[in-house]
């Protein structure tokens, strides 16, 4: 086992990095987008109902299946993975970012809007940083969720670690057979943990003190 | 009872607000919730807007700044029709103050003060000077609250910064809508003891929406008492609506003609204040202990360099130390020389003294009042009620006589 | 996902509707979810079925789209799907209560702990390992989809049972019920509804990870899926993927179902 990831080092430490690398663009398009909705949610209250059941339902499909729709589209390769990890990760931010607007007091919205905020100046002052304890944590939920969907999506050879798990079931049998499949999940498992501190990290530098749990 | 007269050398730094023939009318509702207010605010004065809830007050104030647009009507500030401005940059000249402070959680409390002045542009250094001085001057010390969240103030406090926040880009109208609302009453009648303090220092022109005929005779310098529709019952100075209510829904509103009433109107400035000991933060405490014995003190004021008090110890404590102490300014409570006879009573019924200090302009230390002026006073007040009571009902049984 | 916790405060007094003559409150989420799913099920798999039997389709395909062979997929995949989850709810609520009991309270959180690393486990690892160890077949397949829908029904467990009121179960005790008598009366019934979420998404997770037995011969509508992908067939890949969907889809409607209709009523 340890020949094994001391021969390939280098080239499990890239893949790792490509893991780490499609999940952690693929949030970070994705908390654009879901942020993005929510505001526009926010402001026409009929599409809560609407964005909470797509968002339930598009959570429910297994991501196979979604991996599965988008190769007729997209093809194989870092195209379908990209655009499979994000979609999943927009959904849990999609949700907090929602209730996290709404949990916004009112009042706070219209004395900005009284001492002469213009409607960004709220949005981008006001409101993102009050809700935005509760979108990272969306987020941070994203991030952990689409570490393994990005495994499932090496299957049409997406980047990172997953392709590792594959070849293990590939050469099932064979001598290194249950050393890649280990290097694959456990890689997977070591970069969302890693992930996950940089995620509180975020959290420490970007939620402010004064409204901080 | 008007700033005018106190102080004739201030400058006045408000601006007129006119509006006329005012309407706002909420689609699919039958009466208007403002119907044609016309109505002058001088610069310079406070104006209370009060009324039972649901007469169009707040909606006329939030016409003011335009968080309301009215369905016709003009409303000119300082001469000018506010609707000819874009609604932001007017709302960047006019403070807005509302209950509980609303501040903004993830700011601290320098950057919620320093939000209007940063939209206009201000550079970094006047920002901060800004922010201090205002701080300073809503009675909290910059060093100490400047870097706090609102949740580490109290809600008194969080009221302060809220009316710090208010004046951040010196305005010449500030908007209040039921600005001490969410504090206790002690709390409440300090915060208006400072907004009247403030006031007579600055002369903005102060619109303050209030359900609280005590607050409003408090405060205003005018009041407007308004009926369903945002129609006017009466527009005038406490003491003329007190003395001549216009009609029966005012008289009724205001509970006019008791003594009680008189009294909640009486202000402290108009009673005469002792003077006892004084001494300065530092000061040895021999020269002054001895002073105090001469005069039959048992406490002795400290004032710091500001002429601000900031303790009043009892004689043996002070005896403790050889230099007088300070102690945070905060912990001790005084009365603004504008508060009313009522807000002094309940202090001293709250407080370890049976005496309060007594604070003009930037809390400068003016004298002691006790209780006994106080109910002195009031005895005075009621003699003089019950005798023109009497003069009233032997009119009136003379012009029974006259009949019969 | 946490949905349960993150949407609560969300929903307004309004925007619940409670039916006459029931206490049960369902929320407008709830409703949705309890409609839309059955719907767009029904009108996607009638337009599969359309397709179906119009479409041109070489032999490859007709041979892969057999009624019968898709009937048998799916029937492995539920079959899957059922059994791995009442696996989990036999060992995940036994398991909860006693961590909610006297001494073994303590051990609650290191065992959460462990569950809540092993989630962060890719299902695909998961499954792969357990091939790699076991061989593949049905049952290698039960052991990673119970392994994986474990945790949601384990911690709601746990939170359940932990969020019953103390004074009632203090009323409880004072009636003279034994520990087992409050357990069963009192503190169980109240859980139900948190239980009861976590089987729902312990279901989603476990069907959707169905989907990924065929990788190891366990069969499952995967294997469709896989197939098209192999043999690069789009109409086998979405069909696949469709079958894959809308069963996962139907199971969760299910869990919802089982949810309402095993809430205790009064709450």
């Amino acid at each position: 086992m340890w020949d094994f990831i001391s021969e390939r080092g280098d080239i499990i430490a890239y893949n790792a990095l490509q893991h780490a690398n499609l999940v952690l663009q693929a949030v970070f398009v994705a908390t654009i987008v879901a942020v993005g909705i929510a505001v526009l949610v926010d402001r026409f209250q009929f599409l809560d109902p609407v964005a909470n059941t797509v968002s339930a339902i598009g959570l429910t499909i297994p991501s196979f299946a979604l991996v599965g729709l988008l190769l007729p589209l997209t093809m194989i390769g870092a195209l379908t993975a990209f655009i499979c990890v994000a979609f999943y990760a927009t959904l849990p931010i999609l949700r907090n970012a929602v209730v996290g607007f709404a949990q916004v007091d009112k009042t706070l919205i219209e004395s900005a809007r009284g001492m002469g905020m213009s409607d960004l100046g709220v949005l981008l002052r006001v409101r993102l940083p009050l809700a935005w304890p509760v979108i990272h944590a969306g987020v941070r939920t994203s991030v952990q969720m689409s570490m393994g969907i990005a495994a499932i999506a090496a299957y049409v050879l997406g980047p990172g670690l997953g392709g590792y798990i594959f070849t293990g079931l590939t050469q099932a049998g064979g001598v290194n057979a249950v050393n890649y499949a280990l290097v694959g999940t456990v890689g997977i498992v070591l970069v969302a943990l890693v992930a996950d501190l940089l995620m509180l990290l975020l959290g420490r530098v970007t939620i402010s003190k004064g409204i901080r749990a | 009872m008007t700033q005018t007269e106190q102080a004739p050398d201030r400058q006045i730094s408000g601006a007129e607000l006119r509006l006329e023939n005012v309407v706002k009318r909420y689609p699919g509702q039958k009466v208007a919730a403002v119907d044609s207010l016309s109505l002058t605010i001088p610069a310079g004065e406070i104006v209370a807007f009060v009324g039972p809830s649901g007469c169009g007050k707040t909606t006329s104030l939030k016409m003011l700044n335009r968080l309301i647009e009215p369905t016709s009507g003009t409303i000119l500030l300082d001469g000018k029709d506010i609707s000819q401005e874009s609604a932001t940059s007017l709302r960047r000249k006019i403070g807005y103050v509302i209950q509980g402070g609303s501040l903004f959680p993830h700011l601290t409390v320098a950057a919620n003060v320093a939000v209007v002045p940063k939209m206009l542009g201000w550079d970094k250094k006047r920002i901060t000077e800004r922010t201090d001085e205002l701080l300073d001057l809503v009675g909290l010390d910059p060093d100490r609250y400047r870097d706090r969240y609102p949740r580490e103030l109290s809600g008194g406090q969080q009221q302060r910064v809220g009316v710090a926040r208010g004046l951040a880009a010196d305005p010449p109208v500030i908007l209040m809508d039921e600005p001490f609302g969410a504090v206790d009453p002690i709390t409440r009648q300090r915060l208006q003891d400072e907004l009247i303090s403030i006031q007579r220092e600055l002369r903005k022109t102060i619109v303050c929406v209030t359900h609280d005929i005590d607050e409003a005779i408090k405060l205003g310098d005018r009041i407007l008492i308004l009926q369903e529709g945002a129609r006017i019952a009466q527009y005038d100075t406490p003491d003329a609506i007190l003395a001549a209510p216009a009609n029966d829904f005012v008289a009724d509103f205001v509970g006019a003609g008791s003594t009680l009433k008189q009294l909640s109107l009486a202000r402290v400035r108009s009673l005469d204040l002792r003077h006892p000991t004084t001494a300065r933060v530092g000061d040895d405490t021999g020269p002054a202990v001895r002073q105090a014995e001469e005069a039959g003190d048992d406490a002795i004021v400290v004032i710091d360099s500001r002429d601000r008090p900031v303790a009043w110890p009892w004689l043996r404590q002070v005896r403790h130390h050889d230099t007088v102490q300070s102690s945070p300014r905060e912990n001790l409570v005084t009365l603004d020389e504008a508060a009313t006879l009522n807000d002094a009573l309940d202090t001293m019924l709250t407080a370890a003294h049976s005496k309060v200090i007594v604070t003009g302009d930037r809390d400068k230390y003016l004298g002691v009042l006790d209780f006994e002026t106080v109910t002195e006073h009031m005895r005075k007040t009621e003699r003089e009620a019950v005798e023109h009571q009497h003069e009233l009902e032997e009119q009136e049984q003379e012009a029974v006589s006259a009949d019969g | 996902m946490a949905d349960t916790s993150t949407t609560a405060p969300a929903q307004p007094a309004e925007d619940e509707l409670a039916p006459k003559g029931s206490g049960r409150v369902i929320t407008r989420e709830m409703t949705l979810m309890l409609v839309v799913p059955p719907a767009l099920v029904a009108a996607v798999f009638g337009a599969f079925v359309w397709w179906r039997q119009t479409a041109d389709l070489d032999s490859v395909e007709a041979q892969q789209l057999r009624w019968s062979e898709l009937r048998r997929l799916g029937v492995e995949h539920v079959q899957l799907t059922v059994v791995a989850a009442l696996i989990v709810v036999a060992v995940a609520v036994p398991l909860g209560v006693l961590l909610t009991r006297g001494r073994f309270r303590a051990a609650a959180p290191v065992v959460i702990g462990i569950a809540n690393a092993g989630q962060a486990a890719p299902s695909v690892g998961l499954i792969v390992l357990l091939f790699l160890w076991l061989d593949g077949g049905f049952w290698t397949a039960i052991w990673a989809l119970s392994l994986y829908g474990i945790l949601p029904v384990l911690r709601n467990t746990i939170v359940g049972i932990q969020g019953v009121d103390p004074t009632l179960l203090e009323a409880g005790r004072g009636l003279g019920m034994t520990n087992l008598a409050t357990l069963g009366k009192v503190e169980l019934p109240l859980a139900v509804p948190v239980i009861m979420s976590g089987v729902r998404t312990a279901l989603v997770l476990i069907a959707g990870t169905a989907s990924l037995a065929c990788f190891i011969d366990a069969g499952g509508l995967g294997e469709v899926l896989q197939t098209g992908i192999t043999l690069f067939r789009f109409s086998l890949m979405v069909t696949g993927a469709v079958l894959i969907a809308l069963i996962a889809l139907l199971i969760e409607w299910l869990g919802r179902v089982l949810e309402l209709a095993t809430r205790p009523k009064g709450i």
